[in-house]
């Protein structure tokens, strides 16, 4: 074949995976282009007018202003500490936590199976449900949280409906202010959040662990490596695109928090659960004010895209795919 | 490239769907005495769950198979009243609206942006259909009034459909027990509360005088029971950051303090006044039902109207929802408006109030052998009853429901001890309100 | 050591299940006295029967297994064939492609329900139908993501060893790539279907009849405005979560046996 021939077969076949790729692109992209990006870009138009219960006049990034320094300045900025409170609470404890359990149920041990059911239980029960179920644990008359706390002698809380700091209740009312801590309201939906997405972890963290080839290790165990050895030089760096990925979808499940808190609180009290994406919610949807409402979503998506973009430079450098 | 095609698809996707948001078909002006010919179905948007919904149901069975017009209603739930004030705010963007939906005043006036809500004056003036000069007074003035709405026109925007009264539950046995009756005024309120306290042998309080409800709607009650009024008189500001309300929040936080009142969660006032862990408790008349079921023991209770500055002024705050209808057809809007009259009527106010506890609309709804049977075992539905009329309606401008959140934030704050100075924090509360007011003209 | 470590978490996890359950056959007073009982004093069955005569459940529960049904197969195909091209073949725009993907994921989704419902319902004039409830779910960017990742794994011999071997994409697709990721196909199918299942604020928002709505609208229904009866909830989300756990258990076993099988070929 001339030199000619090949370039041309090769810019065929080139051609035609390129082709391949997009026939495969294509069933998905679509749904997700009109559901998801044509929504967005439909949030991004929204904002740009003034559209309260109804649309009316173009007023260019006025909205933005408003949000970021003007009357809703207050509320946008406290939701956003919430929200970046929250994360710092649930997504660094989720990561251990699951890690843990899953390396420990991956090993083979007896009663295996009926560990693995009990920690996927409360990922397969629905948020309502959970939710319901938590507000039922966390009563401040009946509940079985503040009969715990009675039994090690700490006295009955309110829980869900505290807006005092966690460290403002521990230091008996000392630490005010910024250093009150979170909440116990937001604490409370944490550990429910916690609790329920543990088992969500466990099954990817598993799933990424089954995908390790057992030959690496039995290679490793001839070379005389310990338990622990096994851990940090196989398992970790193996796992790592599983933990990755659980990192990005965790923080940007945590920044986009609603669920849990449309079911547990509704923000209050006091606000102090008030979530940039129930802040988002309640702006649209309580107040009609679908403008503001969709400026902040916007300003929500450019921080999880930053967020996003910041993990993939700093981790995936260190991501060690097979 | 083939995004950049995808990208222009979806912009124009988004367009055309934006495009035709929200344009309602003009006004109608009288077209209140015209004939219905043929059949016309209604979708009615509602929040009842449960037995009420059955209740509901059974009335629109009877309404269906007896209006003589074809008319059909049809029920669909919609969730909560928050749930139901989203999908209709959807719906107002894509144009889809049902005929007729239950809705908070404030709900109203938010809908009227959109200026999809039919003005129900020349309905209920029609001479053909509408109601004579004794029938619309036989309906409660509060009733009325409350969908009136000042802010447009003085129209009327919708219609009673789901009412109550803000009353006061009180456990007569304990009230016995320590020698009181129910208290009239709010002095005498604070200090039976404080002699109704019970601690047991270890210190730890057994019964408390009041179980707190933490409530805008309760607040305003208090405000109004205290010669406060909500809102100035030309609807700008709020009115009720004055004395009654700094003198109802001080003593809420005293009785707190010192022992005699506490703050339950969510419905746990019902049990506690089940249980006798609270002697009173202040909420709407229609949880009676609620409150009936938590009773482990049988208890003699009574449902009077708050404690009062002046009890020969009374006043409470009125409680419930309206229904409203929207703009459609001229057929669609006149049947919607037979259905909601019918449902007026005297038996079927006083049916659907012995079945869901909510109030009748109709003084004379008083007569039918319904409610008279009712009230022989539900004496305090009659004692709820006979308050209506010192029942005062909430303010129905925009901006309400944030203004009710303002209310509670600073309620919460004063019950969690996050605020030293009351009188401030209500003025600083007031600001805020009149400041949600202004951003909603 | 392990157990005990274990089996302390798996207590603390279950725990609240047990609490569901039990108060489920309490009284209203049984479940309402402080302190409460650990154990019920007494079993009330008819709890359930109330529960389940508040709200026509059965057609609620066949809404949820059919829409969750179809949305799990259409989703996992398109997230199969799109996880397989960013993955592991060459085509333009590549990472251009993949970042808007992922920046659609970002995109709260409270700020794009009233752009879809005007969509479905103005232009697609699919509201209050199973399909509304089918179609904007047949793609996840959650699943290409994650297979994405599996795929990568791969280890690049055996692609090479097929190419050799003459096979295309479709076929190495089929023949290597899926049999090796029977676990994270497992879980993607679990998590798909759990998300059907846990779906509120799209159903409420575009269905309007209850002869369309899935169970979790059923069990929103439940609370009432005037009062909270704990017991009857709880009796209503033990039998919400009952379907999920019970096919769970099915799937479990089949999760097992697919980390064992990639164990031993990887």
């Amino acid at each position: 074949m001339t030199p000619v021939a090949v370039r041309a077969t090769r810019r065929r076949r080139i051609l035609a995976e390129n082709l391949l790729a997009y026939a495969f692109l294509l069933p998905a992209m679509l749904i997700l282009i009109v559901f998801h990006f044509a929504g967005g870009f439909a949030a991004v138009v929204m904002s740009l007018f003034k559209w309260d219960i109804v649309p009316g006049a173009f007023r260019g990034l006025d909205n933005y202003q408003t949000v970021l320094v003007g009357a809703r300045a207050e509320e946008f900025w406290h939701s956003l500490s919430v929200t970046l409170t929250y994360t710092a609470i649930t997504v660094p404890l989720e990561i251990v936590i699951s890690l843990v359990l899953a390396y420990l149920l991956f090993q083979k041990m007896k009663g295996r199976g009926i560990y693995r059911t009990l920690y996927y239980l409360p990922y397969i029960t629905s948020v309502i449900a959970a939710g319901v179920i938590f507000n039922w644990l966390m009563n401040p008359s009946y509940g079985l949280f503040n009969q715990v706390l009675e039994l090690i002698g700490i006295g009955p809380q309110k829980w869900l409906d505290e807006p005092r700091g966690l460290l403002e209740l521990i230091s008996g009312g000392a630490l005010a202010g910024w250093a009150a801590g979170p909440s116990l309201a937001l604490v409370g939906v944490s550990l429910f959040t916690i609790w329920h997405f543990i088992g969500f972890q466990v099954v990817l963290f598993l799933a990424g662990l089954g995908n390790i080839s057992s030959e690496y290790y039995e290679a490793a165990r001839l070379d005389g490596a310990n338990e622990r050895q096994l851990f940090t030089k196989i398992t970790l760096p193996l796992l790592s695109p599983t933990t990755f990925f659980v990192a990005t979808i965790a923080t940007i499940g945590a920044l986009k928090a609603f669920n849990q808190i449309y079911v547990m609180t509704n923000g209050g009290p006091l606000e102090t659960t008030k979530t940039l994406g129930y802040e988002i919610f309640h702006v649209f949807f309580q107040q009609g004010r679908i403008d503001l409402g969709a400026a902040m979503a916007v300003l929500l998506t450019i921080l999880i895209l930053l967020f996003t973009l910041f993990q993939f430079r700093v981790a995936e450098r260190r991501v060690h795919y097979g | 490239m083939r995004l950049k095609l995808a990208i222009i698809a979806a912009v124009m996707v988004v367009a055309t769907a934006c495009s035709g948001a929200a344009a309602p078909p003009p006004a109608a002006s009288t077209q209140a005495d015209i004939d219905l010919t043929g059949p016309t179905a209604l979708v009615l948007w509602h929040t009842q769950t449960g037995a009420n919904a059955k209740a509901l149901q059974d009335l629109i069975d009877k309404f269906n198979s007896t209006n003589g017009k074809q008319i059909t209603v049809t029920l669909q739930y919609q969730g909560s009243y928050t749930q139901l004030y989203q999908k209709n705010l959807s719906a107002i963007q894509a144009g889809a609206l049902p005929e007729l939906a239950v809705a908070y005043e404030s709900f109203v006036a938010d809908y009227m942006k959109a200026d999809v809500v039919l003005n129900l004056d020349p309905y209920v003036s029609s001479a053909k259909n509408g109601l004579t000069k004794e029938s619309l007074a036989d309906i409660y003035k509060p009733y009325l009034d409350t969908n009136r709405f000042p802010q447009f026109g003085n129209q009327l925007l919708s219609f009673p459909f789901t009412k109550s009264l803000f009353l006061s539950y009180n456990n007569e046995d304990i009230l016995k027990e320590i020698g009181k009756t129910a208290p009239k005024t709010w002095d005498e309120f604070e200090a039976t509360s404080a002699a109704a306290v019970k601690k047991g042998p270890d210190g730890k309080t057994t019964r408390y005088g009041w179980a707190i409800t933490i409530n805008a709607s309760n607040f305003n009650g208090w405000v109004l029971s205290r010669g406060g009024s909500l809102m100035s008189a030309d609807q700008k500001t709020v009115a009720w950051d004055q004395q009654p309300a700094i003198d109802a929040v001080t003593m809420m936080k005293r009785m707190i303090d010192n022992g005699s009142a506490y703050v339950p969660k969510g419905f746990d006032y019902q049990t506690d006044f089940g249980t006798a862990k609270a002697a009173f408790v202040q909420e709407s008349s229609t949880g009676r039902p609620f409150f009936v079921s938590s009773f482990k023991q049988p208890i003699n209770w009574s449902l009077t109207n708050i404690p009062q500055k002046d009890p020969a002024k009374a006043a409470t705050v009125q409680y419930g929802a309206n229904v409203a209808i929207f703009k459609s057809t001229p057929e669609k809007q006149l049947a919607s408006w037979l259905f909601v009259k019918w449902f007026a009527d005297a038996q079927q106010t006083a049916e659907w109030a012995v079945k869901s506890s909510y109030m009748p609309v109709r003084k004379t709804a008083a007569d039918t052998d319904t409610l008279k049977n009712a009230w022989k075992t539900d004496t305090q539905g009659k004692q709820a009853f006979d308050q209506i009329g010192s029942s005062v309606p909430e303010p129905n401008v925009r901006g309400q429901q944030d203004i009710r959140t303002v209310i509670e934030d600073m309620l919460n704050a004063v019950v969690a001890g996050k605020v030293t100075d009351i009188p401030a924090a209500v003025k600083a509360a007031g600001v805020k309100a009149n400041q949600i007011l202004k951003d909603n003209q | 050591m392990k157990h005990v470590a274990l089996g302390g978490v798996a207590i603390v996890i279950a725990f609240p299940f047990y609490w569901m359950l039990t108060t489920a056959f309490k009284s209203f007073f049984e479940a309402t006295t402080f302190p409460p009982t650990l154990f019920p004093q007494e079993f009330h069955f008819e709890n359930f029967a109330t529960a389940w005569g508040d709200a026509p459940w059965l057609g609620f529960f066949r809404n949820t297994f059919i829409i969750a049904g179809a949305v799990t197969i259409g989703e996992l195909t398109t997230s199969i064939l799109a996880a397989y091209a960013f993955a592991r073949m060459n085509f333009k725009g590549k990472g251009v492609i993949f970042m808007l993907l992922l920046a659609t994921y970002m995109i709260p989704s409270e700020a794009t329900l009233i752009p879809n419902f005007v969509l479905v319902t103005k232009v697609m004039h699919i509201q209050d139908t199973l399909a509304v409830q089918i179609i904007p779910f047949l793609a996840s960017v959650f699943s290409i993501f994650l297979l994405r990742q599996h795929f990568l794994s791969i280890p690049n011999e055996l692609a090479d060893a097929a190419k050799v071997d003459g096979a295309g994409h479709l076929r190495f697709l089929r023949s290597v790539v899926l049999p090796l990721s029977v676990p994270v196909l497992v879980t993607v199918t679990l998590i798909t279907a759990l998300g059907v299942y846990d779906a509120f604020q799209w159903p409420l928002l575009v269905t309007n009849t209850d002869a369309v709505r899935p169970v979790q609208i059923g069990m929103a229904q439940f609370r009432t405005e005037f009062g909270a009866q704990y017991h009857l909830e709880m009796a209503a989300a033990t039998f919400v979560i009952a379907p999920v756990v019970v096919i769970f258990l099915f799937a479990q076993r089949y999760l097992i046996q697919g980390v064992a099988r990639t164990g031993i070929r990887g």
